[in-house]
């Protein structure tokens, strides 16, 4: 096992800039999600970690030893491609085994390290098929495999899970997370979901255009994210954004848009104050918003007419036509009797309140 | 009714284009087969008299220059694949995998060569091949073989390899190869079948040349394509003969095709 650290490292393809001068510490044992749309530079930075991609500026270290020039095969690591990378023309066996051969392992603890990486995943059947004979959840689990054998002091995962469909792929995050705990090596996992950097990660790095936007631990992440983007990025459905105009009034701080009017606490209130934009964005999270009036001093109402109803059976998702948007409200008891088109009220709770500057996007606090 | 009128002139379409490609493609080597089976006085009347003879073949197998120019053939063809392939799949490898001025350049050379006439160049080498003084030798009918394959097959070979995905190659890299190692180990292995296709194709290729073999090669080695068309004498055609050649010349090329057309046929799919 071993740490990683990166310093300042930014990546160039030409002129053209995809990861600025990201610095990152990954503790040693620690699982580490990068997580971003496409294009956010999180498996470029995770390429570059491996060797796979040239670094153009800046230092990344593996155990302490700077790696930057070193060949990807020097750096003790293994990865898992989102395309499994199997050897085609291979056994599982000899798949299992090519990592440890080009070691020159003797052949007997091949064999062993072999059967323990197959008894941890369930492959002895499959040993002596071909990749293709496999299907996708196989395949992966024989390239996990073929990470496991190695005892290499880093794990780099590559969107693992994104060839599978959904219901083996929340299967197999499951079953990562088992490996985890009977494997605890430092590992650097990529994905585009959500879920899988929210269940998987100790922490998370949430990545836009090539920046970090912030890193953090998963709760860390989802209740005070540093920006507008890492709001709307993380949490199903997402968190709704008003434009709202600040007012004081009788001391104390409201938040109004057309229609609509809420109350801000004390403690957020002081530090709007202190930002001093009159103008600012504000997020609420679906579950945070309520269907009805609310109670005394824990939020405030507005209505709106229903625009669209989610039924998914564990709950209701309803939008409401409010404050020139569409405001999503989620966790509504499923049984609830609302038409389309029909006025509602709902009430949001004060507590559960973000702002954001419009300018620069980031989190007032 | 009218559906069911659709239906027959459809059928009959069909019918007539498959009769017209069968008469195409099969009844020229009817003819020739059939020719090849006559005695000489019966080749302008194919259809009739029932003479048949195997005295062509017997008479074909014991002309030395027949039998020289087939084994030349079959060398030539052997030796063109074997070197052609070997430069074809680094180059075609290259073409796929790297980027930069080299490869831009390399691409450029093989486009260009490509697009000019294949004709245009045999006059040329033939004066370069009597400077050099390699007219009429292997070596000088190989070179120019090996050089038209390279051009032709590297993008047949860029194809197979932008076929195979490289993350099986970093892989590779990751599980302690080198990058030749990780060419050698998992790419090469992986576009077996496409080499396979590939060889198949370029042996065929250089067995069915003729115009490099007519301009190129003279008594020394001569070539089973262009020593078949010396059964054209002052006197008269000899078309039993040639017939006779013509056959035997077929029957590695129909081997190496029944044999290989698997291989080709998986190739070409990957």
């Amino acid at each position: 096992m071993a740490e990683v650290v990166l310093r300042d490292v930014v990546k160039k393809y030409g002129t053209v800039p995809v990861v600025h001068e990201v610095n990152l510490d990954i503790a040693d044992g620690e699982f580490m999600v990068l997580v971003g749309p496409s294009g956010c530079g999180k498996s470029t930075t995770l390429r570059m970690i491996a060797g796979l991609e040239t670094i153009t500026s800046g230092t990344i270290s593996i155990g302490e030893k700077v790696v930057n020039e070193l060949p990807p095969k020097d750096r003790d690591i293994a990865m898992v491609f989102q395309n499994y990378a199997l050897y085609q023309h291979m056994t599982v066996f000899d798949n299992l085994a090519f990592g440890l051969r080009n070691r020159k392992v003797p052949d007997a603890e091949i064999k062993a390290e072999v059967a323990r990486a197959t008894r941890m995943l369930g492959l002895d059947p499959l040993l002596s098929r071909k990749p293709f004979q496999l299907s996708g959840g196989q395949q992966q689990r024989v390239a996990l495999g073929r990470c496991i054998v190695r005892r290499p002091q880093l794990f780099l995962f590559d969107e693992p899970l994104s060839n599978l469909d959904a219901k083996l792929r929340a299967q197999m995050r499951i079953e990562l997370k088992a490996l985890r705990e009977r494997v605890p090596t430092t590992s650097v996992y990529v994905t585009h979901d959500q879920v899988e950097a929210m269940t998987l990660g100790d922490r998370v790095v949430v990545m836009k255009d090539g920046w970090i936007q912030q890193v953090g631990t998963p709760l860390e992440i989802y209740n005070r994210p540093a920006t507008r983007f890492v709001a709307g990025f993380i949490g199903a459905p997402a968190m709704n954004f008003i434009d709202v105009e600040l007012a004081d009034e009788q001391g104390q701080l409201r938040a109004r848009a057309k229609d609509f009017d809420i109350g801000v606490a004390p403690q957020q209130a002081d530090c709007l104050r202190k930002h001093g934009a009159k103008g600012v964005t504000m997020g609420v999270r679906p579950e945070h918003i309520h269907l009805g009036a609310a109670p005394d001093g824990k939020g405030s109402s507005f209505s709106g007419q229903v625009k669209v109803t989610e039924q998914l059976g564990s709950e209701l998702v309803v939008g409401l036509d409010a404050a020139e948007s569409t405001i999503m409200a989620s966790r509504i008891a499923p049984e609830t009797d609302i038409a389309l088109h029909a006025p509602a009220e709902m009430w949001i709770e004060q507590r559960a309140l973000h702002f954001f500057d419009r300018k620069n996007e980031a989190a007032i606090r | 009714m009218i559906g069911l009128v659709v239906a027959a002139v459809k059928r009959a379409i069909f019918a007539i284009s498959l009769l017209a490609v069968f008469v195409l493609f099969v009844g020229p080597v009817a003819i020739l087969v059939v020719t090849s089976i006559r005695p000489a006085s019966g080749v302008y009347y194919i259809w009739r008299g029932t003479n048949f003879t195997f005295s062509n073949f017997i008479d074909v197998v014991h002309q030395s220059q027949v039998m020289q120019a087939m084994w030349n053939s079959f060398v030539l063809s052997t030796l063109a694949t074997i070197f052609s392939l070997g430069i074809t799949v680094g180059s075609g490898y290259m073409l796929s995998r790297f980027g930069g001025w080299i490869q831009r350049s390399w691409f450029a050379t093989i486009y260009i060569f490509r697009t000019v006439p294949y004709i245009s160049w045999v006059l040329p080498l033939y004066l370069v091949n009597t400077r050099l003084g390699i007219y009429d030798t292997m070596l000088g009918l190989l070179l120019p073989h090996i050089a038209v394959h390279v051009c032709f097959f590297s993008w047949l070979m860029k194809g197979f390899f932008d076929g195979i995905n490289p993350s099986m190659e970093y892989a590779a890299l990751i599980d302690g190869c080198t990058r030749w190692g990780a060419f050698r180990r998992v790419a090469l292995p992986a576009a077996l079948p496409g080499i396979a296709a590939l060889s198949i194709l370029c042996w065929l290729a250089t067995w069915n040349e003729f115009l490099f073999a007519l301009i190129l090669s003279g008594q020394r080695t001569p070539l089973i394509t262009s020593t078949m068309a010396q059964f054209v004498t002052e006197t008269g055609t000899e078309w039993n003969l040639m017939s006779a050649t013509a056959v035997l010349a077929m029957l590695p090329a129909l081997l190496v095709t029944i044999f290989g057309q698997k291989h080709v046929i998986r190739g070409l799919r990957m």
